[in-house]
C-alpha cells in the first residue's frame, strides 16, 4: 500500500459550469426525461435543484473546450423547439409532452449532430439521476450485497468428505 | 516512510533532478518506475490527475469515478470522420492511470500479431519467446488468475448459453485480480481492492525503493539541448481551478513519456519532435455492448464484471467479451424518454448484457488544438464497420438462442428487437456507422515503433529516433491493433524496455554527462 498521505482524502477542484440559464435547461431536461406516471414526493423540486447540481459537478472537471461544447450543446436544445416541434418558445417553457415529442425526434434525428447532443446530456444526466438509492431500489437494483463469490465455500465444502 | 506528494497543495516552485523522470503513472510509466528503481536509479514520477486511495475510488459513485479519476470527466471521444461513429474514449486521469478503470482483463499479446511485428515489421525482439519472461514477471506481480466459473454472473451464463446452442465456444478469462467477491463494477474502481491495478501492484513497490511520486502535475514540455533530453518543467494544478499554477523543473539524465495514446504525441509535438508519425496510426479497438431482456431473473450484477470470451470470430476481426457494468451506466444506454425509458430501465434485473470489439485496421489521429486535451479524430474503414455490425449480430442472436425476450442493440434511436429475424438487417442493410453507439477502452498506436526512422517515432528499443535519452514506454509504441485488451501488453513491454534501459545504463549515463 502507497503510505497514507497527509490529508485522508484529495479535495475536489472548486469550479463550476452551468450558468443560470443553463441551469434551467437542465432542470427541464431531467424533468422530461424521467418523467412516468409514479407518484412524485413533495420534495420533488428540491431533488430537481439537487440534481442540477449533480450534473455540474460532473461535468465541471472538463477541459475549458469540452465545458464550452457542452454550454453550446445546451443552447441548441434550447433554441430547438421552433424547429423540431415548431413552438416559438426556449425549451424550459414548453409544456412536459411537448418537451418529450422535442426530445423524441432528437433522439431518432437522421441529422446525427442532434442526435448526439441528446445523448450525451441523457448518458450523463441518466448516470447521475439513477445513483441515488432510492431510484435504484426502485427498478429493482438490490444495493452492493453479492453473494456469487461465496459459492466458492459451498463448492469447496460439497468437494471435501 | 514513502509518500506522494499532492501537487495541488504545493505551493511553492520545485526544482528536483533524478537519474529518470516517469511522465505518467499508469500501466507504462508505473511498470517503468519500478523496473528502473530496482535497478538502483533515483527516479521521479509525474503525474498529471489526482491521488485517490484505493478505499477512497472504491467508495465513490461511478459518476465520482469518472470526474475525479476519468479524463475529461469521461467525456472525451474520437470525433468520427466519414460513416464513423462518435466514439467515446475513456481513459484515466489519476494515479494509476487507467489501469485503475479497466475491467482487469489479462491477454498477452496474439502470437500472430507477434509474427507480424517481428517478421513483417523488422522488430526483432518482439516474439513470444523474448517476450515470456517480461510477461510472466507481470503476471507473477499483478496476480494474474483465470476466472473461476462460479465467479460467472448469470448475464454472462445466459450468453455462454446462447453461444453454446449455436455451435460457438466460449472460454474462460484471465484477470489481475486476488480475493475478487464480483461486484461488477471493476471499470469504477474496485470497491474491495482485489484488482491489481498498479496503483496497488507497481507504485507501492517502487516507492519503496525510493522513487518519488508527484500527483495533480502537468508535465508541459520536455527539456532538450543539443539533440538530448535534459529534463521537463510543468506546473502543479492549482487547488481551487485546476488550472495548472505553481512551476517545477525536473532535470534528469533519462526521460519516460508515459502519458498513453491520447497525451504522449501531445507533449512530443509541443517539445519540438517534428516526425511525421507522431499523433497518427491510433488504433482503438472499437468496441460496443448488447443487452436482452429476460424473463427470468437475471441480476446480472452478482458476479465477475467480466469472466469469458470468445475468439472464435478472430479470422474475422471480432472479439467477443463478456461484460456488465454498474446499474446507472446501464441504463443510461437505454433508448427512449419518459415512461418509455423507465419501463426498460425497470427491467434492469431481468437485463443480461454481453460485449463486441473490433480488432480495427486504425484511422485515428490525435493533435494539439485549443486546450490540454487533444484532438482525436477517426476514419473507420469498410471492414471494420462490416466487423462492427456482423458482432452485434451475432450478440443479438446469441441472446435469442438463448431465450431473451427483448433485445436492444446500441444504435441511436432504435427500439427494442423482438425476433432473430429482425437483426438481419444488420448485415444486409447496415444502418449509418455513425448511429452507433460506440466506445473505446484501449487507443495504441499513436507514436509506434520502427526498425526504420521513416515509418515510426520510436526505435525496437523505446528510444526516440529524433532525441537521445527521451523514451516512450506506454500503449503508443505498439505498432498496430493488437485485436486484444491492452492492460498486460503494455505491461510486458514495458517491462522490456525499461530492462533494456537498465541494461544499457552506463551508455545512457555517459552521454548525459
Amino acid at each position: 500500500m502507497i503510505a497514507a498521505p497527509r490529508l485522508a482524502r484529495t479535495r475536489d477542484f472548486a469550479r463550476t459550469t452551468l450558468t443560470r440559464r443553463h441551469r434551467a435547461l437542465v432542470r427541464g431536461f431531467a424533468e422530461t426525461l424521467f418523467a412516468w406516471d409514479a407518484p412524485r414526493g413533495t420534495d420533488s423540486a428540491a431533488r430537481l435543484d439537487a440534481f442540477v447540481d449533480d450534473v455540474d459537478r460532473f461535468i465541471s472537471p472538463a477541459s475549458k473546450t469540452l465545458r464550452f461544447g457542452l454550454l453550446a450543446m445546451l443552447d441548441v436544445v434550447r433554441l430547438a423547439p421552433l424547429f423540431l416541434v415548431g413552438r416559438l418558445a426556449v425549451f424550459e417553457d414548453l409544456a412536459i409532452a411537448d418537451r418529450t415529442r422535442m426530445l423524441e425526434r432528437m433522439e431518432a434525428s437522421r441529422f446525427a449532430p442532434l442526435c448526439l447532443v441528446f445523448v450525451a446530456f441523457k448518458t450523463l444526466m441518466t448516470i447521475a439521476y439513477y445513483e441515488e438509492p432510492s431510484e435504484l431500489a426502485a427498478i429493482g437494483y438490490p444495493g452492493a450485497a453479492r453473494e456469487r463469490y461465496k459459492r466458492v465455500a459451498t463448492l469447496r465444502a460439497q468437494a471435501s468428505p | 516512510m514513502t509518500t506522494i506528494e499532492r501537487g495541488r497543495e504545493i505551493g511553492a516552485p520545485v526544482y528536483e533532478s533524478a537519474d529518470v523522470v516517469v511522465i505518467g503513472s499508469g500501466a507504462g510509466g508505473a511498470v517503468a518506475a519500478y523496473e528502473l528503481a530496482r535497478d538502483g536509479r533515483s527516479v521521479v514520477v509525474l503525474e498529471e490527475g489526482g491521488y485517490y486511495a484505493p478505499e477512497e475510488y472504491g467508495a465513490m459513485t461511478p459518476s465520482n469515478t469518472l470526474r475525479r479519476l476519468a479524463r475529461e470527466a469521461g467525456l472525451s471521444a474520437a470525433v468520427g470522420l466519414g460513416d464513423t461513429p462518435l466514439i467515446t474514449t475513456l481513459a484515466g486521469k489519476c494515479v494509476g492511470g487507467s489501469s485503475v478503470l479497466t475491467g482487469g482483463v489479462c491477454f498477452r499479446i496474439p502470437d500472430e500479431v507477434l509474427h507480424e511485428w517481428s517478421k513483417d515489421l523488422g522488430l526483432a525482439r518482439m516474439t513470444p519467446e523474448r517476450l515470456d519472461p517480461f510477461f510472466a514477471r507481470v503476471e507473477e506481480r499483478v496476480h494474474v488468475e483465470t476466472v473461476p466459473e462460479h465467479m460467472r454472473s448469470r448475464s454472462t451464463e445466459l450468453f455462454v448459453e446462447g453461444a453454446r446452442s449455436m455451435g460457438v465456444p466460449m472460454k474462460s478469462l484471465r484477470r489481475n485480480t486476488h480475493g475478487c467477491r464480483g461486484a461488477a463494477r471493476c471499470n469504477f474502481g474496485c470497491p474491495h481492492q482485489a484488482k491489481m491495478s498498479v496503483d496497488i501492484s507497481y507504485l507501492p513497490a517502487a516507492l519503496d525503493l525510493g522513487a518519488r511520486l508527484f500527483a495533480d502535475a502537468l508535465v508541459e514540455r520536455l527539456d532538450i539541448a543539443g539533440g538530448r533530453v535534459t529534463g521537463v518543467r510543468g506546473r502543479f494544478l492549482d487547488q481551487e481551478t485546476g488550472e495548472p499554477r505553481v512551476p517545477f523543473t525536473i532535470r534528469a539524465r533519462v526521460v519516460v513519456v508515459a502519458c498513453g495514446s491520447l497525451h504522449t504525441p501531445v507533449l512530443l509535438r509541443r517539445s519540438g519532435l517534428d516526425a511525421a508519425d507522431i499523433g497518427r496510426h491510433l488504433t482503438l479497438h472499437q468496441a460496443y455492448r448488447v443487452s436482452a431482456i429476460f424473463d427470468e431473473h437475471v441480476g446480472g450484477w452478482d458476479g465477475a464484471l467480466q469472466s469469458v470470451y470468445c475468439d472464435h470470430f478472430l479470422k474475422d476481426g471480432i472479439t467477443l467479451v463478456g461484460v456488465y457494468s454498474a446499474a446507472n451506466v446501464l441504463a443510461a444506454g437505454f433508448p427512449g424518454v419518459g415512461k418509455a425509458h423507465r419501463r426498460l430501465a425497470e427491467e434492469l434485473p431481468h437485463l443480461a448484457v454481453f460485449g463486441g470489439m473490433v480488432h480495427d485496421e486504425g484511422g485515428g489521429t490525435v493533435r494539439r488544438w485549443l486546450s490540454r486535451e487533444p484532438l482525436i479524430t477517426y476514419r473507420m474503414s469498410a471492414r471494420d464497420r462490416g466487423r462492427l455490425f456482423r458482432g452485434m449480430q451475432l450478440l443479438g442472436q446469441m441472446a435469442f438462442a438463448a431465450g431473451a425476450r427483448e433485445v436492444m442493440l446500441p444504435l441511436f434511436g432504435a427500439t427494442t428487437f423482438k425476433s432473430k429475424a429482425e437483426l438481419d438487417f444488420l448485415t444486409e442493410r447496415p444502418p449509418p456507422a455513425n448511429r452507433v453507439e460506440c466506445m473505446a477502452f484501449h487507443p495504441l498506436g499513436s507514436a509506434r515503433m520502427s526498425a526504420d526512422p521513416r515509418r515510426g517515432v520510436v526505435k525496437p528499443t523505446g528510444e526516440t529516433w529524433a532525441v537521445d535519452n527521451l523514451y516512450v514506454i506506454d500503449g503508443s509504441v505498439l505498432p498496430t491493433s493488437i485485436g486484444v485488451n491492452s492492460q498486460l501488453p503494455i505491461m510486458g513491454v514495458a517491462t522490456m524496455l525499461a530492462s533494456g534501459i537498465c541494461d544499457d545504463w552506463t551508455r545512457l549515463a555517459r552521454r548525459a554527462a
